[in-house]
């Protein structure tokens, strides 16, 4: 059994498709990572699994239970962690927990003792007992996250556990989240559109962008799959284009080739060959090599790879689709 | 049945946590029905022989000190689940919605966190009536006024309850109570007896549960009978009202949170 099963998952409002026949699952015990721009359809995702949207068609178990006809199963073996953090501010930090811990039917007589240990776990004991309102940002995020593994859930879900936070900050709960995952042996599922975050915590990574799911496999494979190297380069303008990338192609380390205008990027291996090779035909062809370099492939250049865009392109015509989908919604 | 208490009592524990750490809105709350019976109950004095001429002896502020007792319920309990809005914005809602409990006990425990605070509101303002020298012939009779004041308004916060969770905007919300709850309260013998009203408002005031909650509680805060209703009937009708706002609620807001907000 899987912690998680889709099959063929589907959301649409209206004629906007949110998530387009997703199909995947993820292994008990895995940190799972959705990586996409924002209004790739990774919330929408999430709030299906966590029983807050009814999907269209299509199915997904969440640790072996339908999110569709089991809810409440479901409910009882999942910790969701939202975005915003969504602590009382006016509650002491204990307080708040106990709140947590009382929604999610902790036996009175567990209750302190889950307490006391998540506390510990996220270093916040000697804080307990101010007000959250007295925290800050990474605070109130670590108590949040305390509060969805409070009850040991199968499946723990955070949705861009990091967004907002400053650099050392968000290290520091990346160190929390993979205390979590070998303390409580626990599934993790995250979205983030933070490259360094899903390389840094995933075991395995689903980029998804358009609603739809573009590959899935770990960091370092994706990686590799694109080769060691990546040669970025510029030409000047000229009429052989064509030619030239119908050339480039030709070379056999040269694994896949991106364009945008006049910039090319080059994935490949064995880069310190093939840059000779690259100036050999842009000679032949009496094109002029502006600019070139050879970097190590980031998930970054992993993403562009499968989707043609950059994840903080935030501008194409999809997510203004969503947003006014939204908008719409709020207005009724 | 016995998870539903206790997720109930659990939304009503945190709603109560809330209402202790902001101390300052209790006395602001109080502002507005202080100035009702200080002003109001001053301005109308004059009107006495209107009240004497339905047979009621004392004085026009012990008339309508019981409407505004009412008043204060009606308001604290009718704006009271504006933070249903709130939560659904940021996050408690959808913390809750995806937590083992059902979405009834939220509704549940919110209106009687509402319905407990709105009496606290009203036992204040029944001090600041007895300071002013309203007089209780029997001072007893303060138990069940508060009974009463729980469970009319553990109905109202329904109303409330439902208006907010139906509402997907704070002007959508405000502007629905601003509708609601002033007729409620001006078409019922708050302020003047039912008996003097013409007769198609009579019809109307007869049809509003807070009529029969004024008659009720100024029947055992003065003494007196008035517009002909038994007390067994306004009991009766306050208990229907109630029981009609908790299911109305439960579904409505049901229906509501499962919706995208």
């Amino acid at each position: 059994m899987y912690a998680i099963e889709t099959k063929s998952l589907t959301k649409s409002f209206g004629d906007l498709v949110a998530v387009n026949d997703v199909s995947f699952s993820v292994e008990k015990g895995e940190i799972f990572g959705f990586l996409g721009p924002n209004g790739a359809g990774k919330s929408t995702t999430m709030m299906i699994f966590t029983t807050l949207l009814k999907p269209t068609s299509g199915k997904a178990l969440i640790a072996g239970f339908d999110v569709m006809k089991d809810a409440k199963h479901v409910r009882e073996n999942i910790g969701f962690v939202q975005q915003e953090t969504t602590v009382d501010e006016y509650l002491t930090g204990r307080e708040n927990l106990l709140l947590q811990a009382k929604l999610n039917h902790i036996p009175k007589n567990e209750i302190n003792q889950r307490i006391d240990e998540v506390l510990e776990l996220i270093e916040l004991s000697d804080k307990q007992h101010q007000a959250v309102v007295t925290y800050s940002g990474g605070m109130r995020k670590r108590l949040d996250i305390a509060g969805g593994l409070l009850h040991h859930p199968k499946v723990l879900f955070l949705d861009e556990p990091t967004v907002g936070l400053d650099i050392q900050t968000r290290r520091k709960i990346w160190q929390y989240i993979k205390k979590i995952h070998i303390e409580f042996d626990m599934t993790i599922f995250l979205t983030t559109h933070y490259m360094e975050e899903a390389d840094n915590l995933c075991d395995r990574i689903g980029i998804i962008d358009g609603g739809k799911i573009q590959v899935i496999d770990s960091p370092q494979n994706m990686k590799n799959a694109l080769g060691n190297e990546i040669i970025s380069l510029v030409v000047n303008n000229n009429n052989n284009h064509d030619l030239f990338l119908a050339e480039l192609k030709k070379i056999e380390f040269i694994k896949k080739i991106n364009e945008e205008d006049l910039k090319l990027i080059l994935f490949t291996s064995n880069g310190t060959e093939v840059i000779p090779k690259i100036f050999q035909i842009s000679s032949d062809l009496g094109i002029k090599i502006t600019t070139i370099s050879l970097t190590q492939p980031t998930l970054d250049d992993v993403f562009i790879s499968y989707t043609g865009h950059e994840i903080r392109d935030d501008k194409s015509k999809f997510n203004r689709k969503i947003e006014h989908a939204k908008m719409k919604r709020l207005r009724a | 049945m016995n998870s539903i208490m206790y997720d109930t009592y659990t939304i009503f524990w945190r709603e109560l946590k809330r209402y202790k750490k902001s101390r300052s809105g209790v006395l602001i709350r109080l502002i507005q029905p202080a100035i009702w019976i200080i002003v109001v109950g001053n301005i109308f004095s004059e009107t006495q022989p209107l009240i004497q001429s339905v047979g009621f002896e004392g004085e026009y502020i012990e008339f309508m000190a019981p409407g505004v007792i009412i008043l204060t319920a009606i308001f604290t309990s009718i704006f009271g689940g504006v933070n249903t809005l709130w939560d659904r914005r940021y996050g408690f809602m959808n913390k809750a919605l995806t937590s083992p409990i059902s979405r009834s006990a939220i509704a549940l425990g919110k209106m009687s966190a509402i319905s407990l605070i709105a009496a606290l509101q009203a036992s204040l303002i029944i001090g600041i009536a007895l300071a002013i020298g309203v007089t209780f012939p029997n001072p007893l009779m303060i138990i069940p006024i508060m009974g009463i004041v729980i469970l009319f308004s553990l109905g109202f916060s329904g109303i409330s309850v439902t208006l907010a969770a139906t509402a997907k905007s704070q002007e959508t919300f405000w502007g629905m109570i601003n509708l609601l709850g002033m007729p409620l309260f001006m078409l019922s013998p708050a302020l003047f007896p039912l008996e003097l009203l013409p007769n198609w408002l009579a019809v109307i005031a007869k049809l509003n549960p807070v009529t029969y909650t004024v008659l009720l509680v100024r029947e055992l805060m003065t003494g007196v009978s008035e517009g002909g209703i038994p007390i067994l009937i306004s009991i009766a009708v306050i208990f229907a009202f109630v029981l009609t706002m908790v299911a109305i609620t439960s579904y409505v807001f049901t229906r509501e949170v499962n919706k995208p907000f």
